[in-house]
């Protein structure tokens, strides 16, 4: 795995592999696009929690805001896919500068508390301007506009495979800056912060804007990845602002490892897959999940990145005479 | 809004907040002594309400619930404490999985065995229908529900307060590492919290079933405010949990008739402020 840490474009080229093999594996483009655009979501989450060892029930804030933010642009407003996606991502992570600043106050499980709290609040927030959310209705019937620059058509993304594509060629280049981020000296501060913040105060850091900035990072992907949800879906339900979802982020992340932001994409691609494949076999299959997550917890800390870490090492050992 | 309907919100939030403060003071003392994370404690009222309501449809008896419900649930969770201990060093990310993972896995096996939809569970045949006082008219199963809980409340304190076990609680919130140099076996004073924490918020949710039925996700909203009430109260806070309980339970009740979203946002604003302006809560010691 230190190959991806040191190198961006590596990292780029798996994500672009895995983007390539999903659509092979699973039954349909819809289910790719899911693991992809959950990843995104994850990928903000890990860096917060791999690079700094925050840990934030929040991320649905940013994840619904994105959503949100598509859904009422495109609807209301008939805004174009871009536009539309960077005002979500600009949204989003405003946002965290607000959320990152509160949240960044306190440190271990009030930081935890905090976010839990932000996230309830605006969950109830949302609930409560059905005008602008849809309420518990959500926003139903959301166009998904085509790619277009200067009133000329580029790419109609109507298609499942269209907007597959699409996803997969933004997820990429998010997982590439995400990677050229954390291997900058930005990325090594944080890192410092993480694991001894009063020395890092000490030489002179100011580790709140730090960790304000990584917020906003993370904010941005996330909204960037519930703007492409709402797209996906047609519909921005009150779920994504739920405490589940910011739940089943960190699940993914956690699952997946921090160590890695590769990991993301494995989490992701897990639990997706998982609750496909079992809710077919089995209506109570959270169980099996559940355990899963049990498991991972007691036995498997790295996540299932450190599985690949592991194979990687033993294949190397392997290779050598 | 007339002064009798007024009365009964109050009254209502009362009884409310009773049973929230009996989950929140097991949370807390958890968190205060384990430093455990445990997103699986609104579990323990989930059970707790579901054995109400299979001892209620089987036998028609609600005392035998509110005596066996508890009881099984503080025995269950004492033998399973020393396999639950691997998880106290773990960082905080990993309880959390851990115990999300739990939680999902009790909420499942509760659908499985019984089914998704909610439930009714009869009042107690004595405590049907209302009391009357004067003008004010209540229901006699909340009024039995604030009584008892007051004395359940009352037996804790001396619990806490009073005796041995209690002293070595409130010192390990400060420090289990020196209660365990004077010589303490703390892995006993873990089971027995744990135990303890469990029996009281299943006991919370017998008592809350034949209030608002049993449903399967009740389990994930009681956590909720059981963590908001620990963060008002002040982690590991007798005095806190019971004042930020009633607290939470009225404001609820009363604001029910004005505008039940905009209470859940006050609710989660007072709780992001105290964090922020008083992180041992409005009534933990600094």
């Amino acid at each position: 795995m230190a190959r991806f840490k040191s190198s961006a474009w590596g990292l780029a080229v798996a994500i672009a592999l895995v983007a390539l093999v999903l659509p092979l594996m699973l039954p349909s483009y819809a289910l790719a696009t899911e693991c992809l655009i959950f990843a995104m979501a994850a990928l903000g989450c890990n860096l917060l929690l791999g690079r700094l060892g925050l840990l934030s029930f929040g991320q649905a804030i940013f994840f619904g805001a994105g959503a949100y933010c598509v859904g009422i642009l495109s609807l209301r407003f008939g805004t174009g896919i871009v536009a539309g996606l960077l005002a979500a991502t600009a949204v989003s992570a405003l946002l965290a500068v607000a959320i990152g600043w509160l949240a960044t106050q306190r440190t271990g499980v009030y930081l935890i508390m905090l976010t839990l709290a932000l996230s309830q609040m605006f969950f109830f927030l949302c609930y409560a301007a059905p005008d602008v959310t849809g309420g518990d209705n959500g926003l139903m019937n959301i166009p998904r506009p085509n790619l277009a620059f200067g009133g000329h058509e580029l790419l109609s993304l109507a298609s499942p495979f269209a907007f597959y594509v699409f996803v997969a060629t933004i997820c990429t280049v998010a997982f590439y800056l995400m990677a050229r981020l954390i291997a900058s000296p930005f990325g090594a501060t944080l890192e410092a912060i993480r694991d001894n913040e009063d020395r890092a105060v000490a030489i002179g850091y100011d580790t709140r804007l730090y960790k304000v900035i990584a917020f906003v990072a993370a904010g941005a992907v996330t909204g960037l990845a519930g703007g492409l949800y709402a797209l996906a879906l047609k519909f921005v339900p009150l779920a994504n602002v739920d405490l589940a979802m910011s739940e089943r982020i960190i699940v993914m992340t956690i699952l997946g490892g921090t160590n890695a932001l590769f990991g993301s994409m494995l989490g992701s691609i897990a639990v997706v897959v998982l609750s496909y494949v079992l809710s077919d076999i089995w209506a109570r299959w959270q169980i099996i999940l559940g355990a899963l997550l049990v498991a991972v917890a007691l036995y498997l800390r790295g996540g299932l990145a450190s599985l690949l870490d592991k194979a990687v090492a033993r294949a190397n050992e392997g290779a050598r005479p | 809004m007339s002064v009798n309907l007024l009365l009964t919100q109050i009254v209502n939030g009362l009884g409310i907040g009773m049973i929230y403060f009996m989950i929140a003071i097991g949370l807390s003392i958890i968190f205060g002594i384990m430093h455990f994370i445990n997103i699986a404690h609104g579990a323990f009222y989930l059970v707790g309400a579901y054995l109400c309501y299979a001892l209620v449809s089987a036998t028609g008896n609600f005392w035998l619930a509110l005596a066996l419900a508890p009881l099984a649930v503080g025995v269950v969770a004492w033998l399973a404490e020393p396999g639950v201990r691997r998880l106290y060093d773990l960082p905080a990310s990993l309880q959390i999985l851990a115990t999300l993972g739990l939680a999902l896995v009790i909420q499942e096996a509760v659908i499985l065995i019984f089914d998704p939809l909610g439930k009714n569970v009869a009042a107690p045949a004595g405590l049907r229908g209302a009391a009357f006082f004067g003008s004010f008219v209540y229901p006699k199963y909340r009024l039995f529900v604030i009584v008892f809980t007051a004395a359940v409340a009352a037996v804790l304190w001396f619990l806490l307060e009073r005796t041995r076990y209690g002293a070595v609680l409130r010192a390990g919130t400060e420090s289990m590492q020196t209660v365990e140099l004077l010589g303490i076996d703390i892995s006993r004073i873990f089971s027995l919290t744990f135990a303890v924490g469990a029996a009281l918020t299943a006991l919370s949710g017998v008592l809350a079933a034949p209030i608002r039925g049993v449903e399967p996700f009740m389990g994930v909203e009681a956590l909720s405010i059981a963590f908001v009430i620990v963060v008002i109260g002040g982690i590991g806070s007798f005095t806190g949990a019971l004042a930020g309980g009633l607290l939470i339970g009225v404001v609820q009740s009363v604001m029910t008739t004005f505008w039940a979203a905009g209470a859940n946002i006050m609710i989660y604003v007072a709780m992001a402020l105290i964090i922020l302006v008083r992180p041992h809560g409005l009534l933990g010691r600094a």
